[in-house]
């Protein structure tokens, strides 16, 4: 029987010395010759993240399915001498009852989730286009490229899919809308700037399944009439990058992109732009402006970019995750897809599961998974088992949702309702160490810094709003702070520019109506109940209080 | 097709910009970033209102007819009047209670960050603006508000010495790196279209300093008028290949008269 050890070579593992480990199994394995006629041809293949990134390096033996965890480079020759024999068991995950775990899918991590974005990353050699192909890549295109426009949009509006970076647009009303300007040429874009704290699920995407964004680039190109597209990938992203720049030279060559996609003489050329450096340029009209060439301010959205977009020509903007659902659409069909999910929120959607949980790490779920089985069930609860206290979602423009909101459904509208957002899928999960004033400060920082800084209300709303929970914080606070705070969200969320000043008030907001007795306990006491707040700890003069980290000003302290 | 704005009607082009319809109607919408050579900044938000669309009752004309909206329920939302195209028939509060909050904080806010400028303390006045005693009032004597008005102005006139510089809260209008920009002509059109008279410009004698940068002024022969700076008119000659102005406009003006005085004989 022949074999392939997967070794996982996402950025987290080859950060915890995954190539050594792929590079020490090659040596051992070529010590081992005698042994193939036993056993068959064993092939070390690096393949995208697993998602389980704190448990890094994974390598996983095909088709046996087995699972190892922290592996070092001196694993290898144990490694190597396991195949077709016993496992190894001190390299295999244990439960929460301390059992060993052979099989991925056996993995408490891994075993509710349901991978559809996902799907290959883990399995396949990202830089490897017969990898792809060889697990039904590009067949969805095929398919595509039988149909007319009018049927390609039709099965993804029939899918229900809604665009994963935050907003929720319905994808295929999007589409719709751009095919139907008649003006050229058109463009596509891929927004793989990623810049939530905590997010990495784009990251992931890029570079472990480049191919398979590709395709849905290109379904989406065939549908509207474009024949030029860009990926507009975040400027730390060097992994993505290069998997990506190779993935299109790659296509190209094959004849599946270029001027004629897979011979039918339709063109497309994509091309990789490596992002500004800025948070704001994840903003679809920003990312536009810093394409062209411009400062990544946003404009305002009166004219849709559908209609005018990019160079102002019709322009059909996607997430990663977004493009990355089309080829199963096309190719499983709509209502298949929709299936899965909740009634208005289809699919499934990927979560950086991160912060105060046992198993942090990449998690692909149904929509309408509650946040209890995603943060009990998958992340195996709180580290300490201390209580939990808030589960920041969506980012910075997200909100904190609280213990008994905990049976909520995931989905677009559920987290909305609630002030929060599911936002790009970041998770952020704290106990009652972490102070919620602290995290609604942190987040305001972080967005007084990344604002483009264009829109006044945002600009000097961010600004006065961080002053006031900076007071709060260092034991300056005052009756009436939290209505100041109130006046200037409701300003931020009518007035603003974009959508980035528009739901900048959302970590402020949820935090003051789901935990205002911790400001006012803060504001009238001058206490810190998560202990972290510096000056309200008693740990300034004497240096007997508690602080519970030693994080600079910059981190968010959770 | 016909907006209502405050209850009074006013026929329209569509596509036309909320605020220059109102302007024309003689309706009063602060603004501060607006310049009707330069449109489109939509950065101070200070003109924003409640726009109603799609109500079933305005169901006349074409726009109403066609309006995306027409079937659904009506919505208000708010918007920049200053970059709203209207595209359908609507009706326009600038004064509503939701309006004029926002406009007050907003005025607020400007007033912490720009203490000096006299024009953000009289529009506080005007609109009533509260307190904003939590508001963490910027020291020194700014003025600017960020509209980026001066740095399209620059860039539009094609030279292009200033922009904005950071993001954010960091966010400010200068030079590259602060430096006396090498191709700034001081022609002054920055300070000219600027809403809050943020950009110093000092004259001395035959010396014009603006931006860190000293230039020379020329005058005009006849009245000694200044008509611009010496680099000014050098820069113009070279692109345009016009010859340095003698004379002001006013006494260009003059001379022109005396010439066809003297060839009609009047």
């Amino acid at each position: 029987m022949n074999r392939s050890i997967l070794v996982c070579c996402g950025t987290g593992c080859i950060a915890n010395g995954s190539l050594a480990v792929a590079d020490a199994l090659r040596v051992a394995l070529a010590g081992t010759d005698v042994a193939v006629e036993a056993t068959g041809e064993t092939e070390v293949k690096e393949t995208g993240c697993n998602g389980f990134c704190e448990n890094g390096p994974i390598l996983r033996v095909m088709p046996d399915d087995i699972s190892y965890y922290k592996v070092k480079p001196e694993d290898a020759a144990d490694i190597a001498a396991s195949i077709g024999a016993e496992p190894l068991e001190r390299l295999l995950y244990r439960d929460d009852n301390d059992k060993p775990v052979l099989r991925q899918a056996d993995n408490p991590f891994y075993a509710p989730q349901h991978k559809i974005v996902l799907r290959n990353i883990g399995q396949i050699d990202p830089q490897s286009i017969a990898d792809y192909t060889d697990c039904g890549g590009y067949r969805a295109l095929e398919r595509a490229l039988q149909m007319t426009p009018e049927a390609i949009i039709s099965e993804v509006e029939a899918s229900g899919l809604r665009g994963r970076g935050g907003a929720g647009y319905p994808t295929g009303s999007k589409w719709r809308a751009a095919m139907q300007y008649g003006e050229y040429p058109k463009y596509v874009i891929c927004n793989g700037d990623e810049g939530d704290p905590g997010a990495f699920m784009d990251r992931s995407t890029l570079e472990g399944d480049p191919h398979c964004v590709l395709e849905g680039m290109a379904i989406c190109a065939l549908a509207i009439g474009a024949q030029e597209g860009f990926l507009y990938i975040r400027d730390e992203y060097e992994l993505a990058l290069k998997h990506v720049t190779k993935a299109i030279r790659d296509a190209e060559e094959a004849g599946i992109l270029g001027d004629s996609i897979m011979g039918s003489g339709k063109k497309l050329r994509l091309a990789a732009v490596r992002g500004g450096g800025a948070f704001v340029c994840g903003e679809s009209t920003a990312l536009m402006a810093s394409i062209e060439g411009r400062v990544g301010e946003p404009r305002a959205k009166y004219v849709r970019s559908a209609q005018r977009g990019l160079w102002d020509k019709p322009t059909v903007l996607n997430n990663v995750e977004t493009f990355a659902n089309i080829p199963v659409i096309i190719g499983g069909g709509g209502e298949n897809f929709a299936l899965l999910g909740t009634d208005s929120s289809k699919g499934t959607k990927v979560f950086a599961l991160v912060g105060k949980v046992k198993r942090t790490g990449l998690v692909e779920v149904p929509m309408g998974v509650t946040l209890r089985r995603l943060i009990f069930d998958i992340g195996g609860g709180i580290v300490g088992d201390r209580p939990f206290k808030a589960v920041q979602t969506g980012g910075p423009s997200g909100g904190c949702i609280p213990e008994k909101l905990l049976d909520l459904p995931v989905d677009f509208d559920t987290l909305t309702d609630y002030g929060a957002m599911m936002g790009s899928g970041g998770m952020i999960v704290m106990d009652d160490r972490s102070c919620m004033v602290e995290v609604a400060r942190y987040y305001t920082n972080f967005l007084a810094e990344e604002s483009c800084g264009k829109c006044a209300p945002c600009r000097e709303g961010l600004r006065q709003m961080l002053s006031i929970l900076t007071g709060i914080c260092e034991g300056r606070g005052l009756p009436g702070d939290l209505e100041a705070l109130e006046e200037i969200c409701a300003l931020l969320i009518d007035s603003s520019l974009c959508a980035l000043g528009k739901t900048a008030a959302n970590p402020v907001l949820t935090t003051i109506e789901h935990f205002r007795d911790e400001y006012n306990a803060h504001i009238l006491e001058k206490r810190c109940p998560g202990g972290v707040c510096r000056e309200l700890t008693g740990s300034k003069k004497d240096g007997t209080g508690v602080t519970s980290s030693k994080a600079g000003k910059g981190d968010l302290r959770v | 097709m016909i907006v209502t704005i405050d209850g009074k009607e006013v026929s329209c082009e569509r596509g036309e910009y909320l605020l220059d319809i109102a302007t024309r109607a003689g309706i009063r919408i602060a603004s501060l970033c607006h310049h009707e050579g330069l449109q489109g900044q939509g950065c101070c938000r200070l003109c924003t209102v409640e726009v109603e669309t799609g109500r079933g009752d305005t169901g006349r004309g074409e726009g109403a007819q066609s309006g995306s909206f027409s079937d659904k329920k009506p919505r208000r939302e708010i918007v920049a009047a200053c970059i709203y195209p209207v595209e359908a028939e609507c009706v326009v509060y600038t004064d509503s209670e939701r309006v004029r909050r926002n406009r007050g904080i907003l005025l607020a806010l400007l007033r912490a960050s720009a203490p000096a400028s006299e024009e953000i303390a009289e529009l506080c006045r005007e609109f009533g603006a509260p307190d904003g005693a939590r508001y963490e009032v910027q020291s020194g004597d700014g003025k600017c508000i960020l509209c980026g008005l001066c740095a399209k102005a620059c860039q539009t006139l094609g030279t292009g010495a200033i922009s904005s510089v950071g993001r954010g809260t960091a966010k400010k209008i200068s030079t590259p790196y602060d430096e006396p920009a090498t191709v700034c002509v001081g022609c002054g059109s920055c300070a000219a279209v600027c809403p809050t008279g943020a950009i110093e410009v000092a004259e001395d004698g035959d010396e014009r300093t603006i931006w860190n940068k000293t230039l020379t002024l020329t005058r005009c022969s006849r009245c000694g008028a200044v008509t611009g700076t010496a680099f000014e008119h050098y820069r113009a000659s070279v692109h345009a290949g016009t010859e340095p102005p003698d004379l002001c406009p006013d006494c260009r003006r003059k001379a022109m008269t005396d010439t066809m005085a003297k060839t009609f004989g009047v």
